[in-house]
């Protein structure tokens, strides 16, 4: 399976996402405040494609208390299966970057996330440094006051944007789109600063870029056979 | 004045009597008001110290400790050695103390009040009956009202009690309860009723322990107790094929009080690496004071622990996950950051959102949602607030979508809109009549952000005012 399909043009980039979810630590981080929905959903699509096994989840309670937490229902939404999270409650950053670190460091979890409200240089190569002996990647998720320097593989900053259109309906939401913005990229210095538009399809599961978002409508997506449209999944 | 001790006896002050009264026969006794809370802790904490002798001690009445030593007196070089260690290490820790020992709780505890020296026991082949016989009644844990009967029938010793026939004793009171009082206590005593004990911990399973002449006051040494004994527990776990879920770690220090800390796993365990890293960090918290003698490493909620074959490498094992390693991951979060920290996600039959699922603690297994009822996936968002946030809503009346709505203090405009999921109260669930169903929204603002949205009730359903909104969840 093909898992990012429908590039277009220049906004191809053969090694995206990056190494997302794959190794290393990289930092997804909210454009402004209240789009931890889009951060926690882009996170979300990159760990499907993440090594099979259980996923560490760590989240801080005050960012919780404030933005909500992420659910197992919400999960699969995402064709993840709930019954692979582990969910690590924290008071402070600390507690959360030292629960992070224990979680790559024991090799029992394919991908740690941490929902952490700051973190230091010294943090996240603390992060990088234990990945790179266990091999365990690790994602931070970050609020929209994330600046300054980062020891992590890349960062990201997120916002949604207008979902796609919705065929059978269309006043309703469609298939959420986020622009992803490459901050900072250690992999490929190059791309550092380049927008992706990015769009899950929640049919087929997958993530994909899409393009022309960002100045006016979407295209259409192809029409599908007619026979089709009459069963419209009710809820 | 609530007590007195030997000087004070002496100098004829007793408890219950005034202060007044008291200074005037010993002119420089200073007063300092009772915490009976204090002394509580300080007795419970020495009912813990206590435990050095037996796993079963507790604190009896208010000044008071209960030991069953059965089957511990073999360890200390008998009974005597036992009793003479106990009043040895009390009196060094500066405590006076009485003690009695006897085959019922209720002999030892008239044994220590009114025996006649300072430790008096009931030795082995003597009677109960014969060694109370010459006690007085007191000792038999008696009301006063109840005392005082027995006292104006002249019946001052334990022993008199015996031969009055039991119909006889019940005509001369004149309440039934003093009269039952009185049996229930002497048949207690006499060891014809049980007296059941409540530890003030549970008993553990394993206990390896180990004393030092010299006490320790350093923390490298009991780095290296713990290490013997996690050693020591682990052989014996192995032993017998088990594994344990609690450990405790109790430093009894010399001076009469003793300090633990405790620990639980998420699966029986018996690996002594990772016992002795769980305690790593929360050893320091044991403080040596003036000394330990004495270390023990208990293991409670004991279970049959399989050793099964681990696959050699990752890739041929059949499922990712492999629970041992998980678990100890999540026992060093737990040590780390407190109990119930780790938590599952765990299906709930319900299909009210919010109540959908629920957080458990993870105690080594993983849940299975294999079986729920598939919801549509896509329509549940990622990201649920704890509680719904009323919101001012603009929205066509009776039944539309939001227009216009402000979320935090941020005015935000709808641009999509899919819905109502209309999502009836649990009536089985609830008692309230004024529930209402609610109408779902997956709605679109301007900027892309989405939102799930709900209204609480229909216009005219005839329960409370106009229907509210609220915000519920962000969806991705």
């Amino acid at each position: 399976m093909q898992p990012f399909s429908g590039l277009r043009g220049d906004a191809a980039s053969p090694a995206f996402p990056f190494g997302l979810a794959a190794e290393g630590v990289h930092e997804i981080a909210e454009r402004a405040y209240g789009d931890a929905g889009a951060a926690a959903g882009f996170a979300l699509s990159a760990l499907a494609r993440s090594r099979p096994g259980v996923w560490l989840w760590i989240r801080q309670r005050d960012l919780v208390l404030d933005l909500g937490r992420v659910t197992g229902l919400g999960a699969s939404a995402f064709g993840l299966d709930p019954a692979r999270f582990l969910f690590v409650e924290t008071g402070t950053p600390v507690d959360t970057l030292i629960a992070a670190e224990e979680g790559i460091r024991s090799g029992a979890v394919s991908t740690v996330i941490a929902e952490v409200g700051e973190a230091s240089f010294t943090a996240t190569r603390r992060l990088i440094l234990a990945s790179e002996t266990g091999g365990t990647p690790a994602l931070l998720l970050l609020p929209h006051t994330r600046e300054g320097a980062t020891a992590a593989q890349a960062r990201w900053r997120v916002s949604p944007a207008p979902s796609s259109p919705n065929l059978f309906d269309a006043r309703a939401p469609g298939s959420p789109r986020w622009r992803a913005r490459l901050e900072r990229c250690r992999a490929a210095p190059g791309e550092a600063g380049r927008d992706f538009d990015l769009e899950f399809d929640d049919e087929t599961l997958c993530l994909r870029l899409v393009s022309g978002l960002a100045d006016g409508p979407a295209a259409p997506r192809p029409a599908r056979p007619a026979a089709l449209l009459p069963f419209r999944r009710a809820g | 004045m609530a007590a007195a001790n030997g000087v004070a006896k002496w100098l004829g002050v007793t408890p219950g009597l005034r202060f007044a009264d008291a200074r005037s026969r010993a002119p420089d006794v200073q007063a300092e008001p009772v915490d009976r809370a204090a002394d509580a802790r300080a007795l419970e904490a020495l009912a813990l110290w206590a435990t050095r002798w037996t796993p079963l001690a507790m604190v009896d009445g208010m000044d008071a400790l209960r030991l069953d030593i059965t089957g511990c007196a073999r360890l200390f070089g008998g009974e005597g050695h036992l009793l003479s260690d106990i009043g040895e290490r009390l009196s060094a820790g500066g405590i006076t103390a009485r003690i009695g020992a006897g085959p019922t709780p209720g002999a030892a505890w008239a044994l220590a009040r009114h025996g006649a020296g300072r430790v008096t026991v009931c030795r082995a082949g003597q009677e109960v009956s014969e060694a109370l016989t010459d006690l007085p009644v007191s000792g038999l844990r008696l009301d006063e009202a109840a005392e005082r009967l027995l006292r104006r029938f002249g019946l001052t010793r334990i022993g008199q009690l015996y031969d009055i026939d039991r119909t006889a004793l019940a005509r001369r009171f004149s309440s039934k309860e003093a009269v039952s009082a009185v049996r229930f206590r002497l048949d207690q005593a006499l060891g014809l009723y049980p007296e059941p004990l409540n530890p003030i911990r549970t008993p553990p399973d394993y206990a390896p322990r180990q004393s030092f002449v010299e006490p320790l006051i350093s923390g490298d040494g009991l780095t290296a107790a713990l290490d013997t004994l996690t050693e020591q527990l682990c052989e014996l776990l192995e032993r017998d094929g088990r594994g344990a879920r609690d450990f405790t770690l109790t430093a009894f220090r010399a001076d009469g009080s003793a300090a633990s800390v405790s620990l639980s796993t998420a699966r029986p365990v018996r690996d002594r690496a990772h016992i002795l890293r769980l305690f790593r960090d929360r050893i320091e918290q044991i403080d040596p004071g003036f000394g330990i003698d004495l270390v023990e490493l208990s293991a409670g909620r004991t279970g049959p622990l399989e050793t099964d074959a681990r696959p050699l490498s990752r890739d041929l094992a059949a499922d990712p996950v492999d629970p041992v390693a998980l678990s100890a991951l999540a026992d060093r979060l737990t040590a780390r950051l407190g109990a119930g920290t780790v938590r599952i996600a765990r299906p709930e039959a319900s299909h009210d959102p919010s109540r959908a699922e629920a957080l458990a603690v993870y105690d080594g297994a993983l849940e299975d949602w294999t079986d729920t009822r598939s919801v549509p996936r896509s329509d549940r968002p990622a990201r649920m607030l704890d509680q719904p946030e009323a919101v001012e809503v603009l929205a066509e009346v009776p039944d539309g979508p939001p227009l216009r709505f402000v979320w935090r203090r941020v005015p935000r405009r709808v641009k999509r809109a899919d819905g109502p999921e209309r999502i009836a109260p649990e009536w089985w669930r609830t008692f309230d009549s004024e529930a209402r169903a609610r109408d779902y929204y997956r709605i679109e603002d301007e900027e892309g952000r989405r939102y799930w949205v709900f209204r609480e009730g229909l216009y005219q359903d005839g329960r409370g005012g106009l229907p509210r909104w609220y915000v519920h969840a962000l969806f991705s």
